[in-house]
């Protein structure tokens, strides 16, 4: 006769989810989480879906137009809606990893009680997929709540208004889409994690850059400069060509971009004359692909912007009738919309990177706090280390469309000077909006270094 | 050991949470000592390293660095920045598993610590590389510390707290994460930077084979000393 006091506890068959279901469960009950990196990922989704919504909304009322017009608006806002799918994926990576490394010790833990990678993998996905619609939902908030304000902004000169308002279905696929994108974002962003049953820690391996990173984006220029070149058979290969030309941009950006963030870095490096230089520059030569990979998002931003800006600047100033009165206007009103997103975008993730990069390296902040040096030295370092490839990004991605086009923008800087004005206007803004995402950090920084002067031995 | 004290501590009480980790710790420590500060987990020996070298304020009692003999600084009366910049200056540490920079060269990481003090890059650069070829690291300056064993590594870690000329040094578990015999080397390379240089050296330990290297032995139980005794030093040396 068995008891149920002594019988052997027996595995009751349940889907692949349920344990990782389980396990995510008890870790992140109602006061078992650490605030402010639990909160920082779900501020950051919220974000994000309040600027999805918010650009969808505004891509989706020109549907109501019905006309051609209609069309081409929503041509163009699909476009931005792309522009913004690259950071949102960093994003997720980013909250991946933070939200392992603030749980470093349940989960190597689990690893140690015999929890294998692949359920502690599950347990984290979880979490961020838990975080992001925690964030999505408020994200939605965020839209009813920017809606009164967004309904002003003006397009074909009649503002948004009721045509404002997405289908409920519209808001809730894109609160799945960001759910999703979180899941696998962060299931990819793993694979740079390992979780031993002794800790969690950020695989580092060191990077090196090779030139022929920048041999292949020429190679891609000349293509594009060949196929742009070549007669069109017709109006769609034209337009094919036309895309492909822009991807082909991207995709020399993105080949070069990390070489060029290493050799920046190399040249601050033999410069620096204080600890926080040196410290900045060592960071990001030490992952020049990571340091690129976090800001890559912005050289797309400003690529676009320099391009539609000056395009749409230009048009603004030509005399014209019917669609033509407001295109240029309402092309600028994009552009700037989708650059300050695009920027906000990279404001969360770096700030949620700069948060991980806090947590994994607790015992070494604490280390060289004790030792002496001044927290102003270990925060300078930390930001300098992402400023620094934020504005070596903006400034070449915004001065290599300047001068390939340079009888456009050019033209768009004489006859349009004030719009121009605007446009590199918004651009420093979004800088300074990274720039404050990563002082936002510091409370981080400082509940490390004050978690450490407790009783140890 | 008699003579000018280089670090003094009177009555030392600290309490976390309502629990007593010092109570009443007295004691002195004078240029060329080196002393092993031992306890069981619990006892107090960190938190009595974290008083003395100004990272955490006790509750009562003082702690004062004769910098000057005449005129010593009260490092308990000081604020938050000036005790940071005192051990940037004064104090120099060694801890449990280097806890050097990765980023950073090694070279690098000795000489962030003059860096920190306001000496030009070159300059400190140059009396890094001196700290570490004295410690049998020369040409090594330019290795990762990813690219350094254990040993070596601590070993930098030994140049960086020497190499700004602090006259006390503080080593938390130093050897806590070595084996035996790179253990007895690193010791024996954090005592040899103590020998007639006019510094002294406090290391914090559960290890009574690390301790008896030291001159002298404080033992701690419960946030008091229970034991302060001349250490076997002499014979392993």
């Amino acid at each position: 006769m068995s008891t149920a006091a002594s019988a052997p506890t027996r595995a009751v068959h349940a889907s692949p989810l349920t344990v990782p279901l389980r396990i995510a469960w008890l870790l992140n009950r109602p006061g078992t989480t650490g605030r402010t990196a639990a909160l920082l990922p779900a501020a950051s989704f919220a974000v994000v879906t309040t600027l999805l919504l918010t650009v969808l909304a505004g891509a989706l009322s020109f549907l109501q137009w019905g006309d051609r017009d209609g069309d081409l608006y929503l041509l163009l806002a699909g476009f931005a809606l792309i522009l913004l799918v690259l950071p949102l994926i960093t994003l997720g990576g980013s909250a991946a990893r933070l939200s392992a490394r603030r749980r470093d010790e349940h989960l190597s833990t689990l690893r140690l009680l015999g929890a294998s990678a692949a359920t502690v993998r599950q347990v984290t996905v979880l979490e961020a997929g838990a975080q992001a619609l925690a964030g999505a939902l408020a994200g939605v908030a965020g839209y009813l709540v920017l809606a009164p304000f967004v309904q002003l902004i003006h397009f074909r000169g009649a503002p948004l208004g009721a045509a404002y308002w997405l289908h409920p279905a519209a808001g809730l696929l894109t609160v799945a889409v960001v759910v999703a994108l979180a899941a696998v974002s962060s299931a990819v962003g793993l694979r740079r994690v390992a979780v031993s049953p002794l800790g969690v820690r950020t695989r580092a391996v060191p990077q090196r850059v090779r030139g022929r990173r920048v041999a292949a984006a020429v190679l891609i220029i000349a293509g594009c400069v060949f196929a742009l070149m070549s007669p069109s058979a017709s109006a769609v290969v034209a337009l094919a060509v036309v895309f492909g030309a822009f991807a082909a941009g991207l995709a020399v950006l993105n080949l070069a971009g990390p070489w060029l963030v290493a050799v920046s870095a190399r040249r601050r490096l033999r410069r620096a004359a204080t600890p926080q230089a040196l410290l900045a520059a060592r960071i990001v030569l030490d992952a020049p692909k990571a340091a690129w990979r976090q800001v890559s998002a912005l050289s797309m931003v400003c690529f676009t912007a320099v391009v539609a800006g000056s395009g749409a600047a230009l048009v603004q100033g030509v005399p014209s009738e019917g669609l033509q009165d407001f295109l240029g206007q309402d092309i600028m009103t994009g552009v700037l919309i989708t650059v300050v997103a695009g920027f906000l975008m990279v404001a969360c993730s770096a700030g949620i990177n700069q948060a991980a990069t806090v947590l994994d390296r607790a015992e070494l902040y604490r280390s060289l706090d004790r030792m002496g040096m001044p927290r102003g030295v270990i925060d300078a370092a930390r930001i300098g280390a992402v400023m620094q490839p934020v504005l070596l990004v903006s400034i070449v991605s915004t001065a290599v469309p300047a001068l390939l086009l340079f009888p456009l923008t050019g033209a768009a800087v004489l006859f349009e000077p004030l719009s121009m004005a605007f446009l590199a206007g918004s651009l420093a803004v979004g800088v300074a909006l990274v720039r404050a995402g990563l002082a936002a950090m510091g409370p981080v920084l400082t509940g490390v270094l004050e978690t450490g002067s407790g009783p140890r031995g | 050991m008699s003579g000018a004290p280089l670090l003094a501590a009177e009555n030392l009480v600290k309490t976390y949470n309502g629990a007593p980790a010092l109570s009443g710790v007295s004691l002195t420590v004078r240029p060329g000592e080196s002393v092993a500060v031992m306890g069981a987990s619990g006892s107090g020996k960190t938190t009595l390293l974290h008083c003395l070298a100004g990272i955490v304020q006790p509750d009562a009692g003082r702690v004062r660095l004769f910098r000057d003999a005449a005129l010593p600084v009260e490092v308990t009366a000081l604020k938050d920045d000036a005790r940071s910049a005192l051990r940037r200056r004064d104090f120099g540490f060694v801890f449990q598993q280097g806890l050097l920079i990765p980023e950073l060269t090694a070279g690098e990481n000795v000489a962030l610590a003059l860096m920190l003090g306001g000496t030009e890059r070159r300059q400190a650069e140059q009396a890094a590389a001196g700290a570490l070829a004295a410690l049998g690291l020369a040409g090594m300056e330019g290795r990762r510390i990813g690219e350094l064993s254990g040993g070596q590594a601590q070993r930098v870690a030994i140049a960086r707290a020497q190499v700004t000329g602090a006259r006390m040094l503080f080593a938390d578990e130093p050897t806590g994460a070595l084996d035996s015999s790179t253990s007895a080397e690193v010791m024996r390379l954090l005592l040899q930077t103590v020998q007639g240089s006019g510094r002294a050296l406090m290391v914090v330990t559960h290890d009574s084979e690390v301790a008896r290297w030291c001159g002298r032995v404080i033992t701690l139980a419960d946030g008091v000393v229970v034991a302060d005794t001349a250490g076997a030093s002499g014979v392993r040396r």
